[in-house]
């Protein structure tokens, strides 16, 4: 759509529409407006304004106990003093540069290996889902307890192929992040597959076909057949994946709790913690800005690669 | 002409019945008996006997009041509550699990001032009212004044030989625990010298009482020998390590119910925890109380501990029946049901005390209740208590899992209260 639009415009005719086409051609557009009214309502009254009074408030200091007031930049330079946010802004960008890679390859590999016929089909595309659908707490109590440092299966495994001095995992400040990192990549990977899969369905069979008679083997027909294909796909997923990455809160919370002392405190918990246990509203504001313009600035990044690469 | 002084009359009677009106609803409930439900929040209830045992003496003495309790986990209590009165909440009795939390709230004026209703009150027989003044202002009254002590497991002191910990000093604790960590349970579970419960408190509110060192100060040498000590247990293998305790979320209560530690320091709270557990046939630990140990034989017993209390939200529906019922709760009546189910109540009479059955009948669990003990609170409380307990739960953490030695983590934590919040 984007990349169309330059196109459109010089084909446009040079001199005014008549007056009477213009009344018509405003026809078709309050249609569509009065379709997207609704949903675009409901997202302006419950997603845009608190985001714009979020903006606000980062100036501002307010407890739910009071009146707001004015601070200007104070409580920017209270969040940069605080080493806290420093280490859940490093935290966060780790994981994110963890989950968001891992995921997509793992997904992408189940995609690929489930999108043939096989015995069984339906019952793996399920098994790989289930993980999506369970109970997050479930899955974080499971996996802090395959992660046990003594008795856990993970280390049980490790030793048994002869890693002598295994990891703490949750325990240990180095390897608590890697750990929730597995853990999430294993939740996610099954919606993700999903995607995969249906944008594996559009490619046509024919460009395989032609490959094939043109002596492609399968890693030249994955390389300039699949992944070209895949493209629109794989874009959709990355932007999905890193919004979802840099928001992570619920499994971090309830896996380490941000533990051992700060190894895994994300920003959306720092949030939390300053905003609701603090009642510091104007302090997670700037918190939240900051998450804002760390994801906006990742996605926009995203959208130019994908634009020049179009082009 | 004629008809104004009947019009006089007329609005004379009409203010008279309006004003009689006001009088009436501002002078306490128009209907003592009329039917009030009255919201109370607590946590966990069923392993909270105090709070039902509360509630049902109180609507026995009150047969039109009605209580609801509003049940929140006891992890997410004060975040919970937090949340709640953020968001204009109106549960009528707000129970203060610590005072930290109790600083907060009275600090942003979510709390009702109770100051002309605690100086009615018999303030001389209610024990840890004094860190709930904030300026002179109260607005909660502590109904459970608990301290510190070691419990241990008779069983498990008998079949190693060995003497009860009758007021003993930290070297001595260590060295039975390391001569009480041997064989497994029935279960398979191995038996641990001591378990020392994840929380801070255990280290460093024990550290400030017994040193009379400072959380808030930002000097923390104080934790050093304690540090020394719990560390080396866990290394040893004395005592349950902290990085599986933590991530495996171990429930302190079943750690000593089902005899896996011979020993456990913990609060008076866990009395009527271990009555519930035994009545209730899940446990059957025979168990004793002793003094926190000392870091020097022979002087009075210093240990930690903080009250519990009850504070009137300041949007309460029902304000006259809440504070009917905290009158009700921290004073004599309520004092003896508590101490009915094992329960340390503030306010302390000898009705009490012979009221107090829970306790095993031994000398030493006696006098671990009744000596002539220092009890210090477990936090003070101040505008920076709870950004300073942040740190040093982070910097606790990480001492203990092995993260950091205990000189960095103390010198860390040091450093973070002074850069970042004195």
């Amino acid at each position: 759509m984007v990349s169309t639009a330059p196109a459109l415009r010089k084909r446009r005719p040079p001199e005014p529409p008549a007056p009477t086409r213009r009344r018509r051609s405003l026809r078709p557009a309050l249609v569509g407006w009065s379709f997207i009214l609704p949903n675009f309502l409901g997202f302006a009254l419950l997603t845009l304004v608190p985001m714009v009074f979020g903006l606000a408030l980062s100036f501002m200091e307010w407890s739910p106990w009071g009146d707001p007031e004015w601070v200007g930049f104070e409580n920017f330079e209270r969040m940069l003093r605080n080493s806290t946010f420093w280490i859940a802004l490093w935290n966060t960008t780790y994981y994110a540069a963890g989950h968001i890679p891992l995921t997509m390859a793992v997904s992408l590999g189940l995609a690929l290996l489930l999108n043939r016929t096989l015995a069984g089909l339906g019952f793996f595309r399920t098994a790989f889902f289930l993980p999506y659908v369970t109970s997050l707490v479930a899955v974080a109590v499971v996996w802090n307890m395959l992660f046990n440092p003594a008795s856990g299966p993970v280390n049980q495994f490790l030793q048994f192929v002869g890693v002598s001095d295994p990891p703490g995992w949750t325990s240990s400040t180095a390897w608590a992040m890697p750990a929730v990192i597995v853990a999430s990549v294993w939740r996610d990977m099954g919606y993700y597959m999903v995607l995969f899969l249906a944008g594996l369905q559009t490619i046509p069979t024919e460009l395989y076909e032609a490959a094939r008679v043109d002596g492609a083997n399968a890693w030249q027909r994955f390389r300039n057949v699949t992944l070209p294909g895949l493209r629109p796909t794989t874009f959709f997923v990355l932007i999905m994946c890193t919004v979802a990455s840099f928001k992570v809160f619920d499994l971090i919370v309830v896996m380490t709790d941000g533990g051992p002392g700060r190894a895994t405190k994300v920003l959306s918990q720092l949030i939390y913690e300053e905003g609701i246990r603090e009642g510091r509203f104007g302090l997670a504001s700037a918190i939240s800005l900051v998450l804002f313009l760390l994801v906006a600035g990742f996605t926009v990044v995203q959208f130019l690669l994908q634009r020049r690469r179009e082009d | 002409m004629k008809r104004y002084p009947s019009a006089l009359a007329a609005i004379a009677a009409a203010s008279a019945i309006v004003l009689a009106g006001c009088s009436s609803s501002g002078s306490g409930p128009a209907d003592p008996s009329a039917p009030v439900t009255l919201t109370v929040s607590a946590w966990n209830l069923d392993k909270t006997p105090e709070f039902n045992a509360l509630f049902d003496a109180f609507e026995a003495a009150h047969p039109n009041v009605t209580i609801q309790p509003v049940e929140i986990l006891a992890d997410d209590y004060p975040e919970k509550v937090a949340t709640m009165l953020a968001g204009g909440d109106t549960t009528d009795v707000l129970t203060m699990k610590n005072v930290t939390d109790y600083a907060r709230y009275a600090n942003r004026g979510q709390l009702l001032d109770l100051t002309d209703f605690v100086a009615e009150l018999p303030t001389d027989k209610i024990a840890g009212l004094e860190p709930f003044d904030i300026g002179g202002k109260y607005a909660a009254v502590p109904y459970r004044q608990d301290f510190w002590v070691l419990y241990y497991n008779k069983a498990l002191f008998d079949a190693a030989g060995l003497p009860y910990p009758d007021h003993i000093t930290w070297a001595e604790y260590s060295e039975l625990a390391k001569k009480l960590t041997s064989g497994t349970t029935a279960d398979g579970q191995k038996v641990y010298g001591t378990y020392h419960h994840i929380w801070r408190s255990v280290v460093q509110a024990v550290a400030a009482a017994q040193t009379g060192g400072d959380q808030l100060s930002g000097d923390y040498g104080f934790f050093a020998d304690q540090y020394a000590l719990a560390l080396d247990l866990q290394n040893s293998g004395a005592a349950l390590d902290f990085g599986t305790a933590n991530t495996q979320k171990i429930n302190y209560r079943s750690m000593f119910e089902t005899g896996q530690t011979a020993m456990m320091p913990m609060g008076t709270w866990y009395i009527a925890g271990i009555k519930a557990a035994i009545e209730g046939g899940t446990s059957s630990v025979e168990w004793g109380m002793a003094p926190m140990p000392q870091i020097n034989a022979g002087g009075e017993t210093a240990t930690f501990g903080s009250p519990t209390a009850f504070a009137v939200n300041e949007n309460a529906e029902h304000v006259d029946a809440a504070k009917e019922f905290i009158r009700f709760a921290t004073g004599g009546e309520g004092a003896e049901v508590l101490a009915g189910i094992g329960v340390v109540p503030a306010y302390g009479s000898d009705a009490v005390t012979a009221a107090f059955t829970a306790l095993p009948t031994d000398e030493l669990s006696k006098a671990t209740f009744t000596e002539d003990k220092e009890v210090v609170l477990e936090m003070p409380v101040s505008e920076v208590t709870s950004d300073i307990d942040t740190i040093l739960e982070e910097e606790h953490e990480l001492i203990m899992a092995g993260q950091k030695s205990i000189a960095d983590g103390i010198r860390d934590a040091g450093d973070r209260v002074k850069n970042e919040v004195l």
